[in-house]
């Protein structure tokens, strides 16, 4: 990694962090908020161009590298990728070392650990790296690579505009968003992409700006290339309940087959890694080979990105065998390019798999049950989902982009159903995600929304207790509240406020009011006007603890009524809770 | 302006978006260029690409065909002609239902498309979908056609009834038919059209009908004479068959000669001619008698089948019982025993045709007289 640059805020408007809250940082920081939302737009408009370029880049070097139609039996298709492997391996050592992999963990690492620093440089390399090795045949696909330039963008634009630290960390989803998006032509998946992958949590203070990016870059693509979904999907009848079955069978098998692309990924990854440095040289242009020769031999659809054969896939152009060959040759391929180190994404290569394998269940099905109504379309689009939401384990990315690369909503319900099944085979067979993996294979560890999920939330109800006996109320004289306590052990009583409120009193101050000769003055009157700040039940345990230093017992109260009290927490409390969890 | 006083100013929030703004468009202008040379040259591909396909598709190589038009779609995916070309050369190439998914995108976009629906009608036709092909054709000729409009829905109303009559749906052809020969225009080449297939749903009523409007414009045109006489033909008109026949002179097809000597000799044994004198009469029905007596002979000489045989041993007895009553003398005078001779020679014919297939000559003159039982029209 380069040298971080200094990241001191500059700009005028930017806050001055660490300064104590005034009227005039409130009005910079409400000002620093407005630009940052006008900054990620033009950070969609930037990437949604370069995305552009991208794709063009990657079309010229297809066309220029393999001609206008990949045909087998031809030693420009069994050489080409093996040679381009060779240029690029000695780019990716030589010049850009940022670039290898598929970007979205880096794009991560640079949110989490660096600051939202990612090189212009990446980029660069990441741009003619990734249209090289597409473009040659390399079985890997231009989302991921679209997710980081779109970051490094993101970063290199929040830097030249010397925005506050804290603002540029969040650019990198930012401009991640947009790069993926405008590679999709996807905002919405693209966006729950970013929040379940590279964000790994839930964060609305980013959401507004990664929305943005998305649909500006969105627009731009749609600008220059068209709005028509990235697949052109026959006519698709919605599913009999009956006909789930299909899907749930469908579910199964994407589920097994998504465990055995990551596991393969997963296992021979660090392995090719731990290898000899000058091995790296070669790895891409052997797997370049072996993809060269799978394209000899008469599967040239599995070179590339293959989006033109997916397209065909759900034409019927196959039989429900060559989509299978195609689905276990594409895992074979994409294994081979990704643990390579060549760059490129991961994306694509998922979506053939499915398609392929989608459509060839349903083939299989189909013979077994002629009556089925789903066709090879159907059958495809689900199988991407399937594999989306096995393999690259978002789930609700999975869903979203399934009806936003299809335009169609009529599969929703067998695109849940599998993608749900799919997902829950992988979990429980593969328990770390894909991307996950990676950042520990790279010994980094960044926090995932999957493992978030896993978490138990601990509530304030986990760790309150009853409340003391008796609860005093504010009305009554101290006299009487002296009486009250006669029987009770505790030192500390709650007091109900009117109209509503809550305030604690020591048996120690009631006896020292007594005997200031102020039996027959109320409570309300007798005792300070401060009024405890309360929780309810469902709050996060750590809230609690902002409150537990400003009064021994903290009232925990109904949301429906506040003066009924569920319970009483104390710092006591909380601390015997979390001490409980970590035994 | 000092340099503080420069940077100060470059970093004014509004500047800064003017900047950006400035980048953008210069982005755009930039992205713009590569975009149009992109699509020019994508495009410019999908064009040499189509006009392989169609030379393919000429010479006689449909799946290279298939290849090209796929290729070329893919480099230009929204081009209507190239998707269009690949559907027919799938469809053509037997590949029905990778054809149909292509054909149906193109339906979904532009339903009112003549051609696409024509393409569909012909798919739906070669699957023997019935309904679909009559659904697809009337979108087609009700639809939208690019050029020459009125010909194009001509074609396909025609076509339609074409497809109809090899599938074997005659009352759905001849229902088409009625409507449209009801608004072809007054062209010759069009009502000889129409009226060729009346006559190819056996609707030799308005077949004649069309002919014969022909004629009234076009007295000489040989087609509509042989026509107008076939379709009499048919109709059991037969002095208006050998009419129109003997009109149409050199041009007549094998099968029209046949028709108009058959008719010349129903002609001349008709018996029920009321022209005819009793003695005339007589004669061709003692005519008929023998000649179905040598048919009836005939066949059970060479019959096989001796279980068929029975109904023609009863017929050759009552044959043998009236040509006795036949040949007295009293005979001529006799309708009772003229009556019953020519409807021994009806049921000879009817029965030995079922027996031993259909006649010839003299014999099929008289089934035919006899199919059409109260005889031909004076």
């Amino acid at each position: 990694m380069s040298q971080v640059p200094s990241l001191e805020p500059l700009i005028d408007i930017s806050p001055a962090e660490n300064a104590t809250p005034s009227r005039f940082s409130l009005a910079a920081t409400f000002q620093e908020e407005r630009f940052f939302l006008i900054v990620a737009v033009f950070i969609g408009l930037f990437s949604g161009l370069a995305v552009i370029c991208f794709r063009l880049a990657i079309e010229w070097t297809r066309i220029g590298l393999l001609g206008s139609v990949p045909a087998p039996h031809s030693l420009r298709v069994l050489f080409t990728p093996a040679l381009v492997g060779l240029l690029v391996a000695i780019l990716v050592i030589h010049v850009f070392p940022q670039v290898r992999g598929s970007g979205v963990n880096q794009t991560k690492a640079a949110l989490y650990i660096f600051n939202g620093y990612i090189p212009f440089r990446t980029a660069i390399g990441k741009f003619i790296t990734a249209a090289l090795a597409i473009g040659a045949g390399h079985s890997l696909g231009p989302e991921d690579p679209s997710l980081q330039i779109g970051a490094s963008l993101a970063s290199a634009l929040g830097r030249r505009l010397e925005l506050s630290r804290e603002k540029l960390r969040l650019l990198a989803p930012v401009g991640a968003a947009a790069g993926l998006a405008a590679a999709f032509n996807a905002p919405i998946s693209a966006v729950l992409f970013v929040i379940e992958e590279v964000i790994g949590r839930w964060s609305a203070g980013i959401l507004g700006s990664v929305v943005l990016s998305a649909i500006s870059s969105v627009v731009v693509v749609r600008w220059f290339l068209g709005a028509q979904p990235l697949f052109r999907i026959p006519t698709i009848t919605a599913a009999r309940p009956t006909e789930l079955l299909a899907y749930a069978i469908l579910g199964v098998v994407g589920g097994i087959a998504a465990v055995i692309f990551a596991k393969a990924i997963g296992y021979f990854r660090p392995r090719l890694r731990a290898l000899p440095r000058w091995t790296f040289y070669f790895q891409p242009a052997l797997a370049g080979l072996v993809i060269g020769l799978i394209g000899y031999l008469g599967a040239p659809q599995v070179m590339g990105a293959g989006y033109d054969y997916m397209d065909q896939a759900m034409h019927d152009q196959f039989t429900w065998k060559v989509l299978a060959i195609l689905a276990g040759l594409k895992i074979l391929a994409t294994i081979l390019s990704f643990v390579s180190g060549t760059p490129g994404g991961m994306f694509a290569p998922t979506l053939f798999i499915g398609a392929m394998l989608g459509g060839a269940v349903g083939g299989v099905e189909r013979i077994f049950n002629p009556h089925l109504t789903g066709t090879t379309a159907t059958y495809a689009l689900v199988g991407m989902g399937v594999l989306f939401a096995g393999f690259l384990r978002a789930p609700m990315t999975s869903v979203f982009m399934v009806l936003e690369v299809s335009g169609n909503y009529s599969v929703i319900v067998p695109v849940i159903l599998a993608n749900a099944i799919a997902y829950v085979i992988s979990r429980s067979l593969q328990p770390t995600p894909i991307f996950d993996l990676f950042t520990r294979q790279d010994g980094l560890d960044l926090p995932s929304l999957e493992e978030q999920r896993e978490e138990s939330v601990l509530r304030v109800e986990d760790a309150m207790t009853q409340p003391p006996d008796p609860i005093l109320d504010s009305h009554a004289t101290v006299g009487d509240a002296n009486h009250q306590i006669e029987t009770s052990s505790g030192a500390i009583f709650l007091v109900r406020l009117a109209p509503t409120g809550w305030t604690t009193v020591g048996r120690d101050l009631l006896k020292q009011l007594t005997s200031e000769g102020k039996s027959e003055m109320t409570l309300g009157s007798a005792l300070p006007t401060t009024r405890l700040p309360y929780l309810h039940p469902d709050n996060p345990l750590e809230m609690a603890l902002r409150y537990v230093h400003e009064s021994p017992l903290v009232p925990v109260v109904s949301r429906a009524d506040f003066r009924k009290l569920e319970g009483v927490i104390s710092a006591g409390d909380v601390l015997n809770r979390y001490r409980v969890v970590s035994r | 302006m000092n340099r503080s006083e420069i940077k100060s100013f470059t970093r004014n929030p509004p500047v800064v978006i003017a900047g950006l703004v400035f980048l953008a468009v210069l982005g755009f202008i930039f992205v713009t260029r590569l975009v149009n040379r992109f699509a020019e040259q994508q495009k410019a591909l999908a064009r040499h690409l189509y006009a392989q396909g169609m030379t393919d598709q000429k010479s006689g190589n449909p799946d290279r065909a298939v290849e090209d038009f796929r290729t070329a779609v893919f480099y230009s995916r929204d081009n209507f002609d190239y998707q269009l070309a690949l559907a027919r050369a799938l469809r053509d190439t037997g590949r029905t239902t990778e054809a149909e998914a292509y054909l149906i995108t193109l339906w979904e976009h532009s339903p009112q498309d003549g051609a696409v629906n024509l393409a569909l009608a012909r798919l739906s036709a070669r699957q023997n979908s019935l309904d679909k092909t009559i659904q697809y054709y009337h979108n087609a000729i009700y639809g939208v056609w690019p050029a020459d409009a009125d010909t194009s829905r001509l074609n396909t109303w025609f076509e339609l009834v074409e497809t109809l009559l090899r599938m074997k749906a005659r009352p759905q052809a001849q229902a088409e038919l009625i409507t449209l020969s009801a608004e072809l225009p007054r062209r010759v080449d069009l009502q000889l059209r129409a009226s060729d297939l009346f006559m190819a749903a056996q609707d030799y009523e308005h077949a004649l009908a069309g002919y014969r409007l022909i004629l009234r414009s076009d007295r000489d045109n040989t087609k509509a004479l042989q026509g107008a006489g076939e379709a009499s033909f048919h109709l059991a008109r037969f002095n208006d068959a050998e009419h129109y026949l003997q009109a149409a002179g050199n041009a007549l097809d094998s099968d029209a000669n046949h028709f108009l000597e058959l008719s010349r000799i129903v002609l001349a044994s008709d018996p029920f001619d009321r022209r005819l004198s009793t003695s005339e009469r007589n004669r061709r029905v003692r005519t008929a008698f023998d000649q179905a007596g040598d048919r009836l002979q005939a066949c059970s000489n060479g019959l096989q089948d001796q279980s068929a045989s029975g109904n023609l041993q009863q017929l050759n007895l009552r044959w043998m019982d009236l040509k006795q009553r036949l040949t007295r003398r009293s005979a001529a005078g006799n309708e009772e025993v003229i009556n019953s001779a020519i409807d021994l020679v009806f049921q000879i014919e009817q029965e030995t045709e079922k027996v031993c297939g259909a006649p010839t000559g003299v014999d099929q003159a008289l089934l035919l007289l006899a199919q059409n039982h109260v005889g031909v029209e004076p």
